[in-house]
């Protein structure tokens, strides 16, 4: 009441002072107001049309311009929201007192936000795709990260075959390829790989993301090419995703509540296994149950034991243990977030709640997130802080889901009184022969594995903005997190069957603490010159620190399962030390970013970025990163200017060297250890325990790319597409060394590595009248690329030769060769005379005899495209839309037909197999089989019989939804209300089967999403 | 400005890991250095080198001096070797294993010459030449075993390609070297070392085998746990012998026998003749430079002490025992006088056990951690072998230990003779094998000529292990 009253009495005088203004000039003075809540913009541009010069609105968006007193257009423009022009003809001061700006909801969309800067859409000159929440959340609730999977080609949420859908694990994630060598992982601990992830500005972990709910995400912008991301210099050759929190909204009080209801299933129809009866004639044809040591009691051992078995099918045991592990898995999230404020104060107040519960018995996640926003603004300056804290805990099945897969069907679960017995089959005494173990009976053990987690983290961000062009910007972020991991293992637990009475049970603790905090301060530019010229600039100096220091012990000699606390047990095992090892990470750097526009027809962006980091050595610690960009907006030329057909037809082009250091702390250090077994009289010694390489260079990617930019036909067809080349050299590898080195492996830099690609997006929309609200998109999304080594000669001999011997290794490191090839001996399938495999040499010719040295490339795992087919279409409130995957022209080493119906021996026999392994085997009756006759001795090698076309459709995301109208909303007394129906992973077509999803299965899932504001 | 700005950063970018010893803080001071040195001598007691394969199991194996059983579960891999077939996963990875070791430690020596070549560090009195010298001694010692064991047999094939010689801490593999050049780096490498070594405290105070009494470091004490003076100079001798130079052999190790009388005196006889309760098993004060191991009766409770039946012990051929190295008479030189004899094989029933390894009853000596890396006998054998008259002329030197061993003179000298003078002397220390691949003479398994395997390439060449080969 108060304010309204100050504005009355202060826009009177404003327009008495105007009319006293001098004959020759006026000043037009007044106040610009956001047309949805009415509260005052700052910052808005206020100029005349066809003049330089002109001003900015304040903190309290009043203006105050002084023009020449004739007729003249005033404009007013402000980032994301649509011009104002309003025309002055001499008397019309009044008209000028209240300004009210509408906002631009598509050309928000059109901003490009780097994390270090924002640019609009149009003068950008990288490669980069921005999604806004709605758009994230239509095509699933689970994470941003899956969403950001089924929306951009380039960003790949890797498919674990081995850990499935288990909430815990993390996903591997890569944009536009992979450009380190494998094994890297596995040594430093830190996926090479793996993007860079900014939240909020500030540089965060995949599992921070992983936790976020969904509904605190504003936008999300992925950075591709050199031009995009060299501002983060030596961390982005992998690509940057910049994350965006929602900003507390001005206005009353404002509630709003977002809940996702989902429920998993196991998808189990990858597994192919056999029944009782099958396994058991599988057996038989195998010969295990035929003596072969010539006594006559073992024969009639062995005949008993199989006609006790074929007793019990007749009885109709035929035991399906693939269901006992796994659930349905009820999932729940909640977000309540509570806004408002003025235009001097914002505040959020949100807490988030989620429950996954996976689809196995005993794995489940819950996060729990608190977060606080402030923005306050005074006179030129503003501050922001946001604070979260986040509690974490999660536990995991302690028996893989793979133990239950080899249990035999022939087994009862539970003996006749429902009990669970430790063995399934247990062998008489003398004989030699090994028991088996029931996996329920591990699983019904007190046993655990889980972890709990507590952090926070606070960003504050001071801006001044100096003058209209000019704006400065500090910012400050700590992250601290600890996280305890326990894991217990009953004393009654198989694994400790042969060992003594103090030895069994086994108690795990790893504590890790974590502390994180980067600093950065920054100059920003932006200037309109002459109409004409556009002048943006950034630079600014950035510096964190990332320390990391985990603890951990393990106890064993536990006597009881049910009373599992640490302090029962009988101490620690034997020849245990206590864990410890802690790295320090710091990075230092310098960094400037300009871009220059000619109305807005020809662009130019540069970057520039010197970076200091610890990880590397003395002698390489600083690095440049550079990158130009450039572009050209042909629909802005005066040729297509009167043409309404081309809204947007932009070319561009960049290039540049982005870094990567995800890699160890220590790793240019030679270190040293004590002896620690022994001492001597002359007291302790030391010796070697790594070996640095001072002389590392860091890993760069030089970054090629074009690119267009297309939207026209009254913005029904928007097409982008994009032709990059990157060649990483060198590459950094753990490379194996002759011993006679000293070490067995060292850290070197070898070789490089070139992949060339293309992705485009293609979105059409027949029916297209937003302003109805009535829309039908269709869109496809492809991507390919194809990678190759150069020279790195012999450096990774040692890895190609471990693969050649190792059970399943097919990728080789040969100059000229891809990442992704399949190596292995090509097959002319299996002889029908003998059912020996007929292998077709290095030189065409074929024989009997395996050698690995005829091994050349029979597949690629790279597909030759894949992507996405969508639809979406929205009419009123309603929405419905559909997502498929497909891949297609790439192949797979099938290892559940290598390993489970072929090379099956003495050992795998008393394992579940595949039903495969039955049929379609060579014999005297059957010799056009595709496989070898049953045989537990026979090795099968690599060979191109295992190579098969992985193409597939997969229904990746289904969605339903509807949006109240308005007039209901208000009648059940609230802001909005908004339903969703959401259905991820609902079938899926492939070409081969493989067992996918070996320690956990996959899940298909269905949610339900529900949003209210008040 | 910029510049400021840069270094400043670069002070706060230099980084030390707080649970690892970065180099730059271990070697800031001298005590750095001795720890490194100290370090490389422990490591060297690893069960894969001289606290196992290379001294009293896999190469004493390989040199015929145990009884090796047919039975797979008591001597499981035990037998491949004695059949001499490296080619087994098993030996191929035990090859390895000492092969890595070995050159593990040879990059430590070079790293630590490396940094002392750059140091800044002030060392007292000669400690920078005496830490320096053992280093390179060291090195050449290592480099030496590994072309005894990997090379060529020397004698017969002194250019084939044999093992890298490494000098310098390399991330680039070294090429591998003719046998010959390897010699000459080695004989290069314990020149220097003998030059620097030159003011050992060893060549004016002897060993000064105990703790320095006002509890000083003993960093200059104990020199015949230490590549001395002395020691490198017996390794001079050894290594003259195996590279054909016998002149050099004669001369170093004349010098090491010269010198002995005052620093390393034979055996105190009150300590092994007559029934000692607690003889002085490996006569400690001949030994010119020997590893101390804390563990060493475990080591030998592991390989030789009778109560492991039934699992395998090692100890000699009855026969070969009886008849021939401590029997036999004037032909063989054999006799049970012998203190060796006396003090080394104590009988428990049928049979006679090796016990140099097991500790003496005062139980904190410093001589019950000892494994003797060389020793004076090796120098008289060395001296009797080289002397450019001839073998009938060494026998004197034979003759002059074996006076000392309580035994009589032999008439005259041979090449078997002088063999078993070598197993008496050296049995399980590891130079057996050794001196018949130098030979190139049959393996004494056994009293039977028949049953001992003929010299050739096969049993006296190991193979490289594969990372070698391949890369």
């Amino acid at each position: 009441m108060m304010r309204s009253l100050y504005s009355i009495i202060f826009l009177f005088l404003s327009s008495l002072l105007a009319v006293s203004a001098q004959d020759n000039s006026v000043v037009l003075k007044g106040k610009v107001l956001d047309s949805a809540d009415g509260y005052p913009l700052i910052g808005v541009s206020v100029t005349v049309e066809g003049r330089s010069g002109g001003t900015i609105t304040d903190v309290d968006g009043q203006y105050e311009l002084k023009i020449p007193k004739q007729q003249c257009e005033v404009v007013f423009s402000y980032v994301g929201y649509d011009d104002k022009v309003i025309r002055y003809n001499l008397k019309n001061d009044s008209a000028f007192s209240k300004v009210v700006m509408y906002m631009n909801v598509t050309q928000l969309a059109d901003v490009v936000v780097t994390g270090v800067y924002e640019r609009k859409k149009e003068s950008f000159t990288g490669a980069s795709a921005t999604f806004k929440s709605d758009q994230l959340k239509s095509v699933g609730t689970s994470n941003v990260l899956q969403s950001l999977s089924t929306l951009d080609p380039s960003f790949k949420m890797m498919e674990s075959t081995q850990f499935g859908s288990n909430p815990n694990v993390m996903p591997e994630i890569e944009i536009r390829g992979k450009t380190s060598v494998v094994g890297l992982k596995e040594e430093y601990g830190t996926d090479p790989n793996q993007p860079l992830f900014i939240l909020d500005g500030f540089e965060t972990s995949i599992e921070t993301i992983m936790n976020l709910n969904m509904n605190r995400v504003a936008s999300v912008t992925i950075l591709k090419d050199a031009a995009s991301t060299a501002i983060y210099g030596s961390k982005a050759s992998n690509g940057v995703v910049v994350i965006e929190t929602k900003a507390p909204a001005r206005g009353r009080l404002q509630l709003s509540y977002k809940g996702d209801f989902g429920l998993s299933l196991a998808d189990l129809s990858d597994y192919n296994l056999m029944n009782a009866r099958e396994k058991l004639e599988f057996e038989t044809l195998a010969g295990v149950y035929k003596d072969n040591s010539g006594d006559p009691f073992a024969q009639l051992r062995l005949d008993d034991l199989r006609n006790r078995r074929l007793l019990e099918i007749e009885r109709g045991v035929d035991t399906y243990w693939l269901s006992e592990p796994v659930r349905a898995g009820f999932t729940h999230k909640h977000n309540i977030y509570a806004e408002g404020g003025e235009d001097k104060i914002r505040y959020g107040i949100g807490l988030s709640l989620g429950n996954t519960d996976g689809v196995m018995k005993g794995s489940d996640r819950q996060t729990l997130e608190g977060n606080v926003d402030l923005i306050y603004r005074t006179g030129k300056f503003q501050f922001s802080n946001k604070l979260s804290i986040n509690w974490l805990d999660v536990s995991n099945p302690t028996v893989s889901f793979a133990e239950y897969a080899y249990a035999n069907p022939y087994y009862r679960k539970r003996d006749a009184d429902g009990g669970i017995e430790k063995y399934l089959y247990y062998p008489e005494d003398g004989v030699d022969d090994y028991p088996v173990s029931n996996p329920l009976w591990n699983a019904h053990l007190n046993n655990w594995d889980k972890a709990s987690g507590f952090g926070f983290t606070n960003n504050f961000i001071f801006e001044w903005f100096m003058t209209e062009s000019l704006r400065m910007r500090a910012k400050f972020g700590l992250t601290k997190q600890d996280d305890d991991e326990q894991t217990r293992l009953s004393p009654q637990h198989t694994q400790f069957d042969d060992v003594g009475e103090t030895e069994k049970g086994l108690y795990t603790h790893t504590q890790i603490k974590e502390l994180v905090y980067e600093g950065d301060v920054a100059v920003t530019f932006g200037k309109l010159l002459a109409e004409k010229h556009m002048l943006n600039a950034v630079g600014g100096f950035n510096f964190s620190n990332n320390h990391r220091r985990i603890y951990g012990y393990s106890a064993t000699g536990f006597t009881d399962d049910q009373f599992d606390a640490p302090s029962f047990a009988n101490g620690y095992p034997v020849g245990d030390s206590p864990d410890y090892s802690e790295s320090l990470k710091r990075a230092a750097s310098f960094y400037i970013n300009g871009g220059y526009a000619y109305a807005e027809r020809y662009l130019l962006d540069f970057n520039y970025r010197l970076d200091g980091a610890s990880m590397f050595g003395t002698g390489n610690r600083f690095r440049n990163t550079w990158s130009v960009g450039t572009g050209w907006n042909i629909h802005n030329e005066p040729f297509l200017k009167d043409s309404d057909f081309f809204s947007l037809l932009k070319l561009r082009g960049s290039v540049g060297n982005p870094g990567n250091q995800n890699f160890s702390a220590y790793q240019a250090f030679s270190t040293y250890k004590f002896n620690g077994w022994m001492t001597n009289i002359f007291g302790t010694g030391v010796i070697l325990n790594a070996l640095g390489n001072t002389e590392l260079s860091w890993q760069e990617t030089t970054n090629y790319d074009v690119g267009v930019d297309l939207t026209f036909w009254g913005e029904r067809i928007n097409i982008t597409y994009d032709y990059y080349w990157k060649h990483t050299d060198p590459l950094l590898a753990i490379i194996t060394t002759p011993g006679s080195m000293g070490v067995t492996s060292v850290a070197m830099n070898a070789g490089s590595q070139k992949t060339r690609g293309w992705e485009a997006t293609m979105r059409i929309s027949p029916v297209y009248r937003p302003s109805e609200g009535i829309m039908w998109n269709i869109s496809l999304n492809a991507t390919s690329s194809k990678s190759q080594y150069a020279d790195i000669g012999n450096s990774f001999s040692a890895l190609n030769e471990s693969g050649k011997t190792s059970l399943v290794g097919t990728t080789r490191y040969y100059d000229g060769g891809s990442p992704t090839a399949i190596w292995a001996v090509r097959s002319a399938g299996i002889d029908p005379a003998t059912g020996r495999e007929l292998f077709i040499k290095k030189d065409g010719t074929y024989s009997f005899t395996y050698d690995v040295n005829d091994e050349v490339v029979v597949g690629d795992t790279q597909p030759k495209v894949e992507g996405l087919l969508g639809t979406s279409l929205y009419f009123k409130g309603l929405s419905i839309g559909c997502y498929l995957r497909y891949r297609y022209g790439g192949q797979v080493f099938n290892s559940s037909l290598f390993q489970k119906v072929e090379n099956i021996g003495t050992q795998e026999v008393y394992n579940n197999q595949d039903k495969r392994a039955l049929y379609d085997r060579w014999s005297e009756n059957n010799r056009e089989a595709y496989f070898k006759g049953i045989s537990l001795v026979q090795r099968t090698e690599k060979s191109s019989r295992f190579v098969m076309d992985d193409n597939s459709l997969v229904g990746e995301s289904f969605n339903i939804g509807y949006e109240f109208p308005d007039r209901i909303v208000r009648r059940m007394r609230m802001g909005a209300l908004n339903v969703q129906l959401n259905m991820t992973d609902m079938f899926r077509a492939t070409s081969v089967r493989v067992e996918r999803g070996i320690d956990y299965p996959f899940a298909r899932t269905v949610t339900m999403s529900l949003g209210i504001t008040f | 400005m910029l510049t400021v700005v840069l270094s400043s950063c670069d002070a706060w970018l230099d980084v030390k890991p707080y649970d690892k010893m970065s180099q730059d803080e271990l070697l800031s001071s001298e005590a750095g250095y001795m720890k490194l040195l100290n370090g490389i001598y422990i490591e060297l007691n690893r069960d894969m080198l001289y606290g196992g394969a290379m001294s009293m199991e896999m190469i004493e194996i390989m040199g015929g001096a145990y009884v090796i059983g047919t039975n797979n579960s008591v001597w499981g891999n035990y037998a491949d070797l004695a059949e001499y077939e490296y080619g087994t996963d098993y030996w191929r990875a035990r090859f390895n294993e000492t092969w890595n070791k070995a050159y593990s430690l040879i990059l430590n020596c070079n790293l630590l010459l490396e940094n002392l070549e750059t140091t800044d560090v002030r060392f007292t009195g000669d400690n920078y030449k005496i830490i320096k010298g053992e280093a390179l001694a060291l090195r050449a010692m290592l480099h030496f075993d590994m072309l005894r064991l990997f090379g060529p047999v020397y004698s017969r094939n002194p250019e084939a390609l044999s093992i890298p010689y490494y000098k310098v801490y390399s991330v680039v593999p070294n090429e591998r070297l003719s046998a010959s050049e390897v010699a000459a780096e080695i004989t290069r490498d314990l020149h220097e070392a003998r030059i620097l070594l030159a003011n050992d405290p060893v060549r004016t105070s002897g060993t000064m085998a105990s703790a320095p009494s006002d509890g000083a470091s003993s960093f200059m004490h104990y020199r015949n746990l230490r590549l001395n003076y002395y020691a490198v100079t017996a390794l001079l001798a050894r290594s003259g012998l195996y590279f054909g130079d016998n002149d050099a052999a004669y001369k170093y190790s004349t010098e090491v026998i010269e010198a002995a009388r005052e620093v390393f005196p034979f055996v105190d006889r009150n300590l092994v003749s007559g029934s000692p309760d607690d003889p002085d098993r490996i006569f400690s004060s001949e030994v010119i430079f020997a590893l101390t191991h804390s563990q060493r009766n475990t080591v030998f409770k592991g390989y030789f002490d009778p109560s492991r039946i039934p699992n395998y012990v090692f100890r000699m051929d009855n026969d070969l025992m009886s008849n021939v190295i401590y029997g036999g008479g004037a032909t063989t030189g054999g006799s049970q006088d012998d203190y060796r004899y006396r003090v080394n094989w104590v009988a428990t029933g049928a049979n006679r056990y090796f016990y140099k390894y097991s500790d003496m009853v005062d139980s904190g000596s410093i001589t019950n951690t000892m494994i003797p890396m060389i020793r004076l006998g090796e120098m008289y054998l060395i001296a009797a072998e080289s002397r450019s008259s001839g073998l009938e002329a060494g026998v004197s030197y034979v003759n002059l230990l074996r006076a000392a061993r309580g035994v009589s003179k032999l008439p005259t000298l041979t090449m078997e003779t002088l063999q078993y003078e070598y197993i008496r002397e050296l049995y399980g220390e590891g130079q057996l094998f050794f001196m018949y691949k130098r030979m190139f003479s049959p393996v004494i398994f056994s009293a039977t000529a028949s049953r001992n395997p003929q010299p050739s390439d096969a049993i006296f060449v190991v193979p490289l292990p594969s990372t070698e080969t391949d890369n």
